[in-house]
């Protein structure tokens, strides 16, 4: 049987991640730009291809009357097909910023990037809701001195 | 009910490279032979939460018969103290436990080289040799 709800959509959250140098910011920071443009494109190409399939209907074909209030929550019983567009719809509507806010970000990190920084610091990030938000440039943790290792071994039973 | 990470150190070790040489012609599966490991260890990249080492192996048999070379890397995943004690020795005579790991994920390419080579196996424990 065919889903009538498409699920999409990435695992958001707020948190602190610890960076050894700007570029692993700057990679991680890509990556995740990339995985929410993914999600956005494949949510919207859901709604799109509704739309033009039900042609001139235009928004109520996304919109569903079932909501019922249900405790603190909204809760569709009657009409999942349009519920779950519905759901897909505001996730689009509110990937839209998180994209911009973090490709802004992308954008403008150099000049983080061309700030003195001593090269032992390293970095922790604020992600708040999936934004790169805050950046902490540390120099009481720094980054463990370059491992290496070299032994002579025999081998035995 | 709260997710608890588990406390476990995860080491993924890949094979990049491997020479096998067959030094004498009098070499025979079932010769008597010692080997004696050359290990090698470096730092690639690193990260809070992992690390990832280029390793390089090379064992030479005593008398010589054989020589076999691997090198490749080694990834660790976990926190920062559990990759500390993934490359940490727990003292001079035994080795840290990501190289035990690597001579563990290797062992069996080098035995089986080793039969095809017709030179004897290596053992599959390590000892460190005094300085």
């Amino acid at each position: 049987m065919e889903r009538v709800i498409q699920e999409t959509g990435t695992n958001l959250y707020s948190g602190i991640l610890r960076f050894y140098s700007l570029n692993d910011v700057r990679k991680y920071m890509k990556e995740l730009l990339e995985r929410y443009q993914r999600d956005y494109d494949r949510s919207s190409n859901v709604i799109g291809s509704l739309l033009r399939t039900e042609g001139g209907k235009g928004m109520e074909v996304i919109m569903s009357k079932g909501w019922a209030k249900v405790g603190a929550m909204f809760v569709d019983a009657t009409d999942p097909e349009k519920g779950g567009m519905e759901l897909t719809f505001q996730l689009v509507t509110e990937m839209k910023p998180r994209i911009s806010k973090t490709e802004e970000v992308l954008k403008t990190f150099e000049s983080v990037e061309s700030l003195p920084i001593p090269n032992e610091a390293t970095f922790v990030l604020y992600l708040h809701s999936g934004i790169p938000e805050r950046l902490v440039i540390d120099t009481t943790e720094t980054k463990p001195e370059a491992y290496a290792y070299k032994g002579d071994y025999i081998t035995i039973d | 009910m709260p997710y608890e990470r588990e406390d476990v150190l995860e080491i993924t070790v890949v094979i990049e490279d491997v020479d096998a040489a067959r030094l004498s012609e009098k070499a025979t599966e079932n010769a008597t032979s010692n080997y004696s490991l050359n290990v090698s260890l470096a730092e690639r990249d690193r990260n809070p939460d992992h690390l990832v080492l280029s390793y390089s192996l090379e064992l030479t048999s005593q008398p010589a018969m054989a020589k076999f070379k691997v090198s490749g890397s080694a990834t660790l995943k976990g926190t920062k103290d559990e990759i500390r004690g993934g490359i940490s020795a727990p003292d001079d005579n035994r080795p840290p436990p990501v190289l035990l790991e690597i001579y563990e994920r290797i062992y069996s390419t080098i035995y089986l080289l080793a039969g095809a080579l017709k030179v004897p196996h290596p053992m599959p424990n390590l000892l460190k040799k005094s300085s």
